[in-house]
This record gives structure tokens, C-alpha cells and sequence, in this order.
């Protein structure tokens, strides 16, 4: 999979990536129709809106349902998207992105990410086996320790992998805001290339000690639960509550979605927002909050007063 | 601040709204025209309790049972949900226990008619063999998404709830009412975690039904004291 991408799109990518590590800290990107990549490691980078498939993906083999989320993963990549994010705990999800996969193609941009537990029984070897088979891929760029479960066998396990060239990346997730405490020790002890933690509005816990360790430890970080499964989004369409009229101006939010995950992704040390979704019109929402203008730091705030303030 | 929230019910339902009920309509579409046969037999069923013909009400439902535990948990629901391998085991069971009773005939009610618990029972009945499948035909026209007795887990659960506590006694009536509530329960969550207005429907009938059992108990103990009284 390291021979996916072409000549022309690594150096898409690394002028990308350059123009992104050579603005400042909060940079207030150049207002631009293509999605914002970001560095997460030397020479790398990253759509910084991914797609999630808890839930949504496990359609089983429904063949309508299968061929919708086809057209899902279809929208994704025709815009631009790298990240696809799921894990053996989703049910038939890794299936139905395998099936897309096999429908669509593997586009140079997919960048697979997947996870190991434990209860699922087997090594971490037989389950990224068995995974790479759901996807029907070779290879996967990233798999993550699924919420810690035996990180530490399971991390061992990802790095010998990792040397044999099995899997490009190793990382570890968490979600809801469980085991801080364990997270941080894994982030400031252990050699890993990513880290997946709950990062939104309403959540902002880990601005506090796990991004700031992540960054400067270079770690590249996935945001889940950008809509806190939904509710934070459904809820603001819900109450009817319009955007502020700032928003549009200072940070080219049309949508709740922009608004909502151009604030994730403008937190300097996350690298992509991993939303989920079963429909086109609503990926093509999240998939421009990747596009344009994002907040700067005192913007950034005044979202966070806004949001606090309903 | 409006958002709260760390883990909430949704979390635990490993599908969307959109998928599961496209599952139920999997099934509408497969099993077409499988429907109008149990239906009927759903129907006989509750005749075949009122006219006090128990063992053979309890043939009738039994293969029900085991047509929802393999052709709805084995093939489908299993696909989305680790536990429905699980819920197929108690579904199986329950297809057991009911063909256990119609074969020996313990623990069955034979004074059930006279019950007044069998109010509640037919009422329960009846909301499984016709409210429920009615409420899908009104809430989607084509009639896919209309749930039905023999078919579906719900419908089932609830007109065999029904006829529990119309057609059995002492412990067997809480054994053989057990899995079907338990079902009404987890689904009636399930529907709640997905925003379906179906959720109350369900979890107010196991509420009724509940109160039905209690009283069906406490009329078999009055009716145990009487004939004690009368010895």
C-alpha cells in the first residue's frame, strides 16, 4: 500500500502538508474549495475531515443498504477524503467498507484505520488478519488499541507488526472520556503515531493535558464524536437555533457541521475529525467544514461562549 | 449549557434507526406472503385458548418461535449485534418451553377462562395480532415496515405475553412469560435509543401486561385459599 500513492499526489500532499506546517500555530487558512491536509508525521499529511462508520456501517449484507454507504464512500473519496475509521467492535461495519472498497476501488487517497481489542478473542496477528479480509485490503495504514484493552500486549504485538511492515502506524483509542489518567502515561511513555480520543465542542477535556502532550510528543490526533453521536447536531436542529451571525464571516460556517468540526479541526494539535454518517447530502455537509477559512484562537473561544451561552 | 451527556442508551445500540428498520422490512419482503398464514395461526391460537384447547394453542406457537429465533436473529439481527446469536438461544428456548407444556400439559390454566386476568391477556393478544401490524400498515403504506405475528420479535413476544397469562399457572406462568418480556423490554429500549415513537407503544403494553401477570397470580393465590377454606 505504500506504492498507492502517485508521484503527483504525494507532492499535492507535501506542498499541502508544508503549507500547513509553515502557517502559525491557529492559522487562519486562505479561503480554498480543496481540503485542508495536515502533517502528521515528517513528510505526511491528512484530509482533516475522515469518515467514522460506528453505527452507520453495520448494515449487515443488506444489498440497498450496502449500495447506499457505497455512495457514501463513493462522495468521500470523489471530494477529496483519505480516512476511514472503523473497528471489529462495529459489527458488519469493516464488511460494508470492504465492499465499497471492492465496488469503488482502493483510491490512493484511503488512508484504513482499524483496531484490536480483546474480547474479541484472538491475537491482535489474527485479528488484523482476519480484518484486512472484511476489507479486503493488503495492508492497513493504522490500527489502534480499541479503548485500551490490553494495551500493552496488544501495542507490543502492533509494533512488531509495524517493523514487518504488516501496518504503516500504531495508536491507541479512548472515548467518552474514560481513562485519562491511563492515556496520558501511554502518550508520554510509549512510541506510537496516533492518538483517537472524544474532542468536541462540548467535550473539551483533553485540551488541557492529552492534546498539548500529543503535540509536542508529535502524536497526530483523531477526533471522535464530533457531534457527540449525534446529539450535539441534532439537538441545535432541534431547538431551530441559528447560527451567529459572525460565524459565516469569520470562519466561513454556512452549517452547524461547519461550525461545529472547523472547531475541532482548528485546534492545532488534532489532525482530522472522524464524523459518521449514512447519507451523501450530510458527508458533503462535514466534508466542507474541511474547506476554507478556519477560526482562529479568539474565534475558537467565541464558538465555545456561543455554544455555552444556548 | 443545553449539551450534557457523556454515555446515553444510543451508545449501546450498535445500528441507526434507518438500518434496523429496514432489517424488520428485510424480513416483510422475504417472508411475503409467510404473513397471512401465522397471522391466522396467531388468530386460531387465541380461539384455541378462549374455547380452554391450552395444549393445542401451545403446538400452534411453539414453531412460531422458532421461525422468529432463526429466520430473524440467526440470519439477520446477528449480523449487526453480537447478542443476537444470544437472543436466538432464548427465542429457542422459549419454542422448548412452549412445546414442553403442549405435550404435558403442566403448569396449564385450565380454569383460565373464568380468569379475570384473561381480560388483559386478550387485550395484550390482540394489540400483537392486530394493533401492532395496523400501526405499520398506517405509518407506511406499502406495508413493509408492518410487523407481524410469526414474522417479527415484537408482535411475537407480545401475543404469546398475551397468552401466557391467560393459559398458565404458579411458576410456569412467570417461566414461560419470561423471554417474551424480556424481549418487549430490550426492544422497547432499543426502539427508545432510536427515536421511534413505537417505544412507548411497546413498553406501556409490557407495563400492562406486567400488571396482568401480578394480577393473574394474586387471583390463582385467592382461588388456592378458597379451596383451602372449602377443605
Amino acid at each position: 500500500m505504500n506504492n498507492r500513492y502517485t508521484r503527483r499526489q504525494s507532492l499535492k500532499m507535501l506542498t499541502a502538508g508544508l503549507a500547513v506546517t509553515l502557517l502559525p500555530a491557529m492559522p487562519r487558512l486562505a479561503a480554498s474549495k480543496e481540503l485542508l491536509q495536515k502533517p502528521f508525521s515528517a513528510d505526511k499529511t491528512l484530509p482533516v475531515i475522515g469518515l467514522g462508520t460506528w453505527q452507520t456501517f453495520n448494515v449487515g449484507t443488506d444489498p440497498k443498504l450496502l449500495a447506499a454507504r457505497t455512495e457514501v464512500v463513493s462522495a468521500f473519496f470523489e471530494i477529496g477524503g483519505g480516512l476511514i475509521d472503523s473497528s471489529p467492535m462495529y459489527g458488519s461495519s469493516p464488511d460494508t467498507v470492504g465492499h465499497a472498497l471492492q465496488q469503488l476501488g482502493i483510491p490512493d487517497t484511503l488512508f484504513s484505520a482499524e483496531k484490536v481489542w480483546s474480547p474479541a478473542g484472538g491475537s491482535a496477528h489474527e485479528q488484523v488478519a482476519n480484518l484486512l479480509g472484511r476489507w479486503k485490503l493488503e495492508q492497513f495504514d493504522l490500527v489502534q488499541v480499541h479503548n485500551l484493552t490490553d494495551w500493552r500486549e496488544h501495542l507490543a504485538a502492533l509494533r512488531e507488526m509495524k517493523q514487518e511492515g504488516l501496518i504503516r502506524y500504531i495508536g491507541i483509542t479512548t472515548s467518552h472520556g474514560r481513562r485519562h489518567q491511563e492515556f496520558e502515561q501511554i502518550l508520554a511513555s510509549e512510541d506510537i503515531d496516533f492518538a483517537q480520543l472524544t474532542y468536541n465542542i462540548t467535550h473539551r477535556e483533553v485540551e488541557n493535558r492529552l492534546l498539548p502532550l500529543a503535540r509536542e510528543k508529535g502524536i497526530a490526533v483523531i477526533a471522535n464524536r464530533p457531534y457527540d453521536g449525534g446529539r450535539l447536531i441534532k439537538g441545535l436542529k432541534r431547538r431551530n437555533e441559528s447560527l451567529p451571525e459572525w460565524a459565516e464571516e469569520e470562519c466561513g460556517c454556512s452549517t452547524w457541521a461547519d461550525f461545529l468540526l472547523k472547531f475541532i479541526v482548528s485546534h492545532p494539535a488534532i489532525t482530522c475529525a472522524i464524523p459518521a454518517t449514512t447519507q451523501v447530502a450530510h458527508l458533503r455537509e462535514n466534508m466542507h467544514a474541511g474547506m476554507g477559512t478556519m477560526p482562529t484562537a479568539s474565534t475558537r473561544q467565541k464558538m465555545v461562549n456561543f455554544i455555552e451561552s444556548l | 449549557m443545553i449539551f450534557g451527556s457523556s454515555y446515553s442508551l444510543q451508545d449501546f445500540v450498535p445500528f441507526t434507526a434507518d438500518i434496523y428498520f429496514r432489517l424488520l422490512e428485510r424480513m416483510g419482503e422475504t417472508y411475503w406472503p409467510l404473513h397471512l398464514i401465522t397471522i391466522v395461526l396467531g388468530m386460531v391460537a387465541l380461539w384455541l385458548v378462549l374455547k380452554q384447547r391450552l395444549r393445542l394453542a401451545c403446538l400452534l406457537i411453539a414453531p412460531v418461535w422458532l421461525f422468529v429465533a432463526v429466520a430473524f436473529f440467526m440470519r439477520l439481527y446477528a449480523e449487526l449485534n453480537w447478542a443476537g446469536g444470544y437472543i436466538a438461544f432464548a427465542f429457542l428456548l422459549q419454542s422448548a418451553l412452549l412445546l414442553f407444556l403442549a405435550l404435558t400439559g403442566i403448569g396449564l390454566d385450565d380454569r383460565s377462562a373464568k380468569s379475570h386476568a384473561s381480560i388483559v391477556g386478550t387485550f395484550i393478544a390482540l394489540a400483537g395480532l392486530i394493533g401492532l401490524p395496523v400501526i405499520g400498515l398506517l405509518s407506511d403504506g406499502s406495508g413493509l415496515r408492518a410487523e407481524v405475528f410469526g414474522i417479527h420479535a415484537d408482535p411475537t413476544s407480545m401475543t404469546t405475553l398475551g397468552l401466557a397469562i391467560m393459559i398458565s399457572r404458579g411458576w410456569l406462568l412467570w417461566c414461560i412469560s419470561l423471554i417474551p418480556a424480556l424481549w418487549l423490554l430490550y426492544s422497547g429500549l432499543t426502539l427508545w435509543a432510536l427515536g421511534a415513537p413505537s417505544a412507548k407503544l411497546l413498553l406501556v403494553v409490557l407495563f400492562i401486561a406486567l400488571t396482568g401477570l401480578f394480577w393473574k397470580q394474586l387471583e390463582l393465590s385467592m382461588l388456592k385459599h378458597e379451596s383451602h377454606d372449602q377443605n
